[in-house]
């Protein structure tokens, strides 16, 4: 459906739909070319805070109708929204406690952030598989350079092992399309699709759910991820846990929900068998680990587990000819709730690191914390209590409406397996509230940085309010109605 | 609504508690006081005139319309009388805490409270789960905070142990939440609507099995029942002692108001080899914890074995009472929720006292102590009291329990009675024994003097003996309650 040209798209009507995309743009080569005038790292971070400040506030205001510009290759809906803003967020997250760790070349940091930020932006407002490709390939390749940042051997190490499996899972994506295409005859993703060849599906299903699944640190697929978010600085790791694994989510979102709606039963099987082998792992490997870093980085595995359930859900309502756009439309309001709280708990608990002056602390590096600072405690204990799911937290109602689901589609032994893996990450997670609150203080000193006491702090209150601000589903509902909805 | 106004205070209170610094006890205690006495006397305005069933003093706010939330309060004559139980329990644990300045223990003692009031008081099955779970975590910071060498393992066995008992609780909620939508096309969590018999039965066989199944875990769980139990005695034995005669007292309660309270209004929809587990599963436990009691050197771990035993009855009585017919089941089931009651006011009774031995005399051990009647002789008369009570002395509230559980169980257990009246005389004769090796015979000499309790201390343990006395006396203070909610779920 090409109904529009290019004098559509230079009309005013469409541009305003680019301009959060345009100021995140120009932002970022202020910040380059500032980097030649002045080293102030804080120049560069406030005019990155305030770009995303006000590309935030762009994309509120831009109508929320279904609209198509560019020939199909952007698809704005209130789904892309919800997901630009939740990517803006997490980028937000990290421009000031990242601060005090970028000791050189600041201003390449700033920028390649910005530009990341904006290939998340697109990558939310299109249908199109190369345009997805393409955003997913501009936010990798920034992501390499953030893991490399604050050049120790460690960091390198993670960036290399980032940037090795990356490439290999970008071919993957790639072949994957290429069999996409030759199954569907078009990259356009939209409802109702005609499949001309099964099996050539099936393997882009397979080469895709590979491809992405490196992204957002699926099971088999998650080696790299444990390293890397353990090597690389705090921010940047929480950067990569939150902002970039939830962008390749939301890409799987549209690929697997819309585009290979027809093939219920293989996803299911695919999805269910990686979901309960992603979260078992991450859940058991947490259990072992002395040190808090790794703590998160078998966590943020375990939930990529929680959060992949979703596509069980919808291809087990595919294929079991269940209510479907009831149960699809609820499953991915769930999947974008707990994608929202998820930035905030995974995000805030990496941020609170740099508090701590020392690089990968253990857990008795943080004990007695509760006595030198009682708000850093009672913060980082209120984000672990979500991360575990207890209630009056966000993580409770993330978790809550997710099983919840998958409990409706009758997946009644998948729900068990989830909520019982929930059930043992409780013991991780107290056990560093433990040491926290009773177990003699450690030497080692807190870093006096405001910015990410700050954060953490916020995005404790934020996950609580998350819990009592019980109009957000019936919102994300209809958001996620919007997806399918699309006329591509 | 008068209760749901209490129930504000409460919360109120307990968050103003964490900021009342050397002023926490006594206003922790003042509120306790308060909260308790209000309690009571709204029961007594509200359920004496005469109830006959269903919840009275509704409360409901409307917060998601979409998805069917509604924060919904009420209160039947079962909630009323573990809420005033609950009351009593906080303040007794409140009245032998002697942390004069900490705040933060006090805050979560109220905070624990509240807990139990709203998972009482909840008429919406999500909001019940949400105060279930939340019980946990304060009591997972008490026992953290301030319990014996072993607290770090112990709180966090306790933490995972019965939070894995509550997920399979939530499982059930959902599934229920979800077949209702799938019935009548109305999302809801009103216990009204997803525990109605109606319903119920037309959720297909399986479901209704994996429905049960959930909410008997965790409500096993925390009752606690045999091979479900093993966080029990760690965590009675290195809880604190106030934390102690919360847990004992009201944790205990929180799986008899699951079985009598979540699931008793589908009774006729349980199928029968649920209630004969329960029943042969309350039978072991009576048996098994009775034993393992016996075999105790320390006191505190032989009475939590004894409470566990005690809450065998719960079961028996629930599994019975329902199979049971015309008014034996109804004595039955009301005598079920009699003993989570009396357990309740006995266990904490016990644990009060026994906090006073061990301070006074720096031993919960039978080698430490000895004879200790000799220089104590109120504290070690009370004790008896409590120890007579709990082996269910006819005069006291425990026996009144299990005599209408045996009574109208019987048509029912057959000759399975037999091995409940053998673990009441395995559970009397060491109750007998630790009266006698503790409290009589020759003292111990290596403790030196010990002082006896002070005028404050025997005055209220006094009448707590007095109030499972008088209850166990006239019965029908509490039995009115019992089967006016009964009348009105039949």
């Amino acid at each position: 459906m090409i109904t529009e040209s290019i004098s559509t798209v230079t009309g005013i009507q469409s541009l305003q739909y680019l301009y959060p995309l345009i100021v995140l743009g120009i932002a970022g080569f202020v910040i380059l070319g500032l980097g030649l005038v002045t080293s102030s790292k804080r120049a560069y971070a406030g005019i990155a805070f305030g770009s995303l400040v006000l590309a935030a506030i762009l994309l509120l205001v831009i109508p929320q109708n279904t609209y198509n510009v560019l020939s199909d290759s952007f698809t704005f809906n209130q789904f892309g929204l919800y997901f630009a803003i939740l990517f803006l967020i997490s980028s937000l997250f990290i421009t000031l406690p990242s601060l005090k760790n970028i000791s050189a070349k600041g201003d390449i940091f700033y920028a390649l952030l910005l530009f990341v930020t904006t290939g998340m932006v697109v990558a939310a407002f299109t249908m199109n598989l190369i345009v997805l490709f393409i955003s997913f390939e501009a936010v990798s390749i920034g992501t390499y350079v953030l893991a490399a940042f604050h050049k120790t051997r460690r960091t390198l190490e993670a960036s290399t092992k980032y940037f090795f499996t990356g490439v290999v899972s970008t071919s993957f994506i790639i072949f994957g399309l290429a069999f996409f295409y030759q199954a569907m005859g078009t990259f356009q993703l939209g409802p109702a699709m005609a499949v001309a060849s099964k099996p050539a599906l099936l393997i882009a299903l397979l080469f895709l759910t590979i491809g992405f699944g490196f992204k957002v640190a699926i099971f088999p697929m998650h080696q790299w991820a444990i390293d890397t978010y353990y090597g690389s600085e705090n921010s940047v790791s929480a950067f990569l846990s939150t902002g970039s694994k939830l962008v390749a989510f939301m890409i799987m979102i549209k690929v697997f929900i819309i585009g290979f709606a027809s093939m219920g039963e293989d996803v299911f099987l695919l999805f269910t068998l990686l979901a309960v082998f992603t979260m078992t792992y991450g859940n058991i490997s947490a259990l072992s680990t002395t040190n808090v870093k790794k703590l998160f980085a078998y966590s943020s595995i375990a939930q990529a587990g929680y959060l992949i359930l979703v596509f069980s859900i919808t291809s087990y309502a595919m294929w079991s000819g269940q209510n479907y756009s009831f149960i699809a439309i609820n499953a991915v309001a769930a999947a974008m709730l707990y994608s929202l709280v998820y930035i905030f708990m995974k995000g805030g608990a990496f941020v609170f690191l740099n508090t701590v002056d020392k690089e990968s602390p253990e857990f008795s590096d943080i004990s007695g914390l509760a006595r030198k600072s009682p708000a850093l405690a009672m913060g980082l204990s209120i984000l672990l209590l979500a991360l575990a799911g207890i209630p009056f937290t966000g993580g409770f109602t993330g978790k809550f409406y997710m099983f919840l689901y998958l409990v409706d589609v009758k997946l009644w032994w998948l729900a068990i397996i989830a909520i019982l893996n929930s059930a043992i990450s409780v013991f991780y997670y107290f056990r560093v509230i433990m040491y926290m609150y009773w177990k003699p203080e450690s030497q080692v000193l807190m870093t006096r940085s405001r910015a990410a006491s700050a954060t953490v702090l916020i995005s404790a209150v934020v996950v609580v309010v998350i819990f009592f601000f019980f109009p957000l589903f019936p919102l994300l509902h209809g958001y996620a109605t919007s997806l399918f909805g699309v006329t591509g | 609504m008068i209760i749901e106004y209490i129930f504000a205070v409460l919360v109120a209170a307990s968050m103003i508690t964490f900021f009342t610094g050397g002023r926490s006890r006594q206003f922790a205690r003042l509120t306790s006081l308060a909260i308790a006495a209000a309690v009571i006397i709204y029961s007594a305005y509200r359920f004496y005139p005469g109830y006959d069933g269903g919840y009275i003093s509704t409360f409901s706010l409307t917060l998601s319309s979409y998805t069917g939330f509604y924060f919904s309060l009420g209160i039947n004559g079962f909630t009323d009388l573990l809420v005033v139980l609950g009351s009593i329990i906080v303040l007794a644990a409140l009245f032998i805490s002697d942390r004069s300045d900490d705040p933060v223990y006090y805050g979560l003692i109220l905070l624990t409270e509240v807990g139990i009031f709203g998972l009482l008081m909840s008429t919406d099955l999500f909001f019940f789960y949400v105060f279930w779970e939340v019980v946990l975590i304060p009591v997972y910071f008490l026992i953290g905070l301030y319990g014996g060498p072993r607290k770090d393992s112990v709180s966090l066995k306790f933490l995972v142990y019965t939070h894995i008992g509550s997920v399979f609780i939530l499982l059930s909620i959902f599934t229920l939440y979800s077949y209702y939508y799938s019935e009548f096309g109305i999302l809801t969590m009103q216990n009204a609507d997803l525990l109605s018999t109606p319903f119920f039965a037309t959720i297909p066989y399986f479901y209704k099995v994996f429905i049960l199944t959930g909410f008997l875990i965790g409500f096993l769980v925390k009752l606690p029942t045999f091979p479900l139990h093993s966080w029990l005695p760690d965590s009675y034995e290195e809880a604190p002692y106030p934390v102690t005669v919360i847990l004992a007292g009201a944790l205990s309660v929180m799986g008899g108001f699951g079985l009598f309270g979540i699931l008793y209004p589908l009774y006729s929809q349980i199928p029968s080899f649920f209630l004969w587990l329960l029943i042969a599963l309350g039978i072991l436990s009576l048996i098994y914890f009775s034993f393992t009691a016996m075999f105790q050197s320390n006191i505190k771990r032989m009475m939590a074995y004894a409470s566990a035993a005690s809450m065998g009855f719960v079961s028996i009585a629930f599994g019975s009472g329902i199979l049971g017919t015309g008014n034996n089941g109804i004595i039955d089931l009301a005598g079920g929720m009699f003993q989570i009651f009396a357990h309740g006011l006995i266990v904490a009774f016990l644990f009060s006292l026994l906090y006073y031995i061990k301070t006074h005399t720096g031993h919960d051990t039978f080698y430490g102590l000895g004879g200790i009647y000799r220089e104590s002789p109120v504290m070690a008369t009370l004790f008896l009291g409590g120890l007579l009570a709990s082996l269910g002395l006819p005069g006291l509230a425990g026996f009144v329990a299990e005599f209408s559980i045996i009574a109208g169980s019987y048509g029912i257990l057959g000759p399975l009675i037999y091995l409940v009246i053998f673990s009441m005389i395995i559970t009397a004769s060491y109750h007998i024994w630790a009266a006698q090796k503790a409290l009589y015979g020759p003292y111990n000499e290596n403790l030196g003097q010990v002082r006896d309790l002070s005028r404050s201390e025997s005055a209220a343990m006094i009448f707590m003996l007095i109030s499972i006395l008088v209850i166990g006396l006239f019965p029908r203070i509490v039995f009115p309650l019992l089967t006016g909610y009964l009348g009105g779920i039949a």
